[in-house]
């Protein structure tokens, strides 16, 4: 799922800096790690960015320009995978199954998608997914370092809860059409899929699993969607308020 | 308008009486509203309370009776695994409808399993002892889809006609024999210590609770090194019924178990150190000397 909705749940969870609610943050070395990792992980996805304009100006064309930032993708994207550790252990507010959740179907796309399946990787619509993870990464990653800092510029913020309306569809988009091209590969290669009879006495499609991962996008999306928008009205319109009192 | 010997349980009946659609058992009363709900037990006059007091109300959402829910949840199982068993149509192809495995294991499995679901039923209708009359609604429908979700996954593979008994791979652990008599032993456990942990009741009915101890019977024993020796001997039939079987999505379902009932176990044991000066200390949670 595209980051944009990732940000939905942590959005009300202290790192706004507006919030009334009185939370014990963490503690200064924690705070000080956190600011390395954001910033590490803003720098990441900027080059990922930065690779993907290059490579469109080197080959005039947008096709096929996975392959310039495959390495950096992928080294980024299951860096995420921290984030669940953060939660696990207190010292981001947000909630370890949501952000588990969230993270694993990045990485799930990453990894049991695009790198298994690697006819799907000239596809366009990962180029798609890409392009919205990347800005979306980028200014929440951004927000996160300013917010720890204290310092959030009023732009970012914006940014944050108002592109992902663009984004969000985008990244959706592309990840279904994205395990929609696998689909036929899958079949026909047997893919991570075991058969009976065998001596764990256990079987598993890989096809139809991603049949279903496709089909649970459909009560999802509009969840994670909707949530952002209320969020967005909610942040926005304090911030409105918070600067109209001043 | 109560009297100072009125327990909470009068107070919710009348109130219930004044807003039907939220009957006592969905009532949550406190005299703080961040603190402890109040028990039904507790009388009006032993309460930190004066001449009114304000108690606070929750609404604890729609209730359903414990009872109600165990017995849904374990006939469940028991059903879809005979479904399973005897190869209803459409679970399997149609040149499979109603014919019968031709490994002893499967139907010794079939046995287990049904007898373990008897066994739950029985207790629940006879022997337990719950603390509270009811749970949320939303639980049945969790409950029910672990339960149900996880028989029919692990009957599924077991009864399946491709199905690959123990023993006939070189490389899978122990012959047929000793596995079914390891499993038969173990799903056989007395629950005994369900006896004994339920009955922390004193027999008159009162909620006293005391410290569960062994008795004569050779099952209670592990109450010398477990809190919950119910939880152990339910993870151990699992693992046993894992080894007979040898069917992965039944060793995860034992997992899964496991995981779950340590988390009680861990509960109940820091419940009982709480609650009980002299503890033996010898005694883990649910894995004797490490959980």
């Amino acid at each position: 799922m595209a980051a944009a909705g990732s940000g939905g749940s942590r959005a009300d969870n202290g790192y706004g800096g507006q919030q009334p609610r009185r939370r014990k943050g963490p503690g200064a070395l924690a705070t000080g790690y956190l600011v390395i990792y954001n910033v590490v992980m803003t720098a990441g996805w900027l080059v990922i960015a930065v690779g993907l304009v290059r490579a469109y100006l080197a080959k005039g064309s947008y096709h096929s320009l996975y392959y310039s930032i495959e390495k950096p993708l992928k080294f980024f994207q299951t860096g995420a995978l921290l984030e669940i550790l953060h939660c696990a252990l207190g010292i981001v507010p947000s909630s370890v199954v949501l952000t588990a959740f969230q993270v694993m179907s990045r990485v799930f796309l990453t990894w049991a998608v695009t790198h298994s399946v690697k006819e799907v990787q000239s596809e366009d619509s990962v180029l798609l997914f890409v392009v919205a993870w990347t800005i979306t990464e980028i200014i929440r990653y951004s927000f996160y370092t300013f917010s720890l800092l204290n310092h959030l510029p009023y732009l970012i913020k914006w940014a944050r809860y108002t592109l992902f309306i663009v984004l969000y569809p985008m990244g959706v988009s592309g990840e279904l059409l994205t395990i929609y091209a696998a689909l036929p590969f899958v079949r026909q290669s047997g893919l991570y899929s075991i058969s009976l009879p065998n001596k764990y006495n256990f079987s598993f499609d890989y096809y139809t699993f991603l049949i279903l991962v496709m089909i649970s996008y459909i009560p999802i999306f509009p969840q994670l969607y909707f949530h952002m928008l209320h969020q967005r009205r909610k942040v926005l319109s304090h911030t409105e308020e918070h600067k109209k009192s001043e | 308008q109560v009297e100072p010997q009125a327990t909470v349980a009068d107070i919710k009946n009348l109130f219930s009486k004044s807003h039907p659609q939220w009957y006592p058992a969905r009532q949550s009363l406190r005299l703080d509203p961040k603190g402890r709900s109040l028990k039904d037990e507790d009388v009006l006059q032993s309460l930190p309370v004066g001449t009114t007091a304000t108690l606070y109300f929750r609404d604890l959402g729609a209730q359903i009776s414990w009872v109600t829910v165990f017995l849904t949840e374990y006939a469940g199982p028991l059903l879809i695994y005979l479904l399973f068993y005897f190869r209803v149509p459409f679970l399997y192809g149609p040149r499979y409808d109603f014919t019968a495995s031709r490994h002893r294991v499967v139907h010794l499995a079939c046995c287990c399993h049904s007898f373990h679901y008897v066994k739950r039923l029985l207790e629940t209708l006879f022997v337990h002892r719950f603390s509270h009359g009811t749970m949320p609604l939303r639980n049945i429908f969790k409950n029910c889809t672990y339960y149900w979700g996880f028989a029919a996954w692990m009957a599924y593979y077991i009864n399946h006609p491709l199905y690959t008994p123990p023993g006939e791979c070189h490389l899978s652990l122990s012959p047929v024999p000793v596995t079914v008599i390891v499993t038969v032993t173990v799903t056989c456990h007395c629950h005994c210590p369900h006896y004994i942990n339920h009955p922390l009741y004193t027999p008159t009915g009162s909620k006293a609770r005391k410290i569960p101890y062994p008795t004569r019977n050779p099952f209670t024993w592990l109450f010398l090194l477990v809190s919950c020796p119910n939880y152990t001997y339910e993870v151990g039939s699992w693992i046993g019924f894992t080894i007979m079987t040898q069917c992965l999505p039944v060793a995860l379902f034992s997992l899964v178990g496991f995981v779950q009932m340590a988390i009680w176990a861990q509960g109940k044991h820091r419940s009982y150190l709480r609650e009980f000066r002299d503890y033996p200390p010898l005694r883990s949670p649910i894995v004797p000397f490490l959980l």
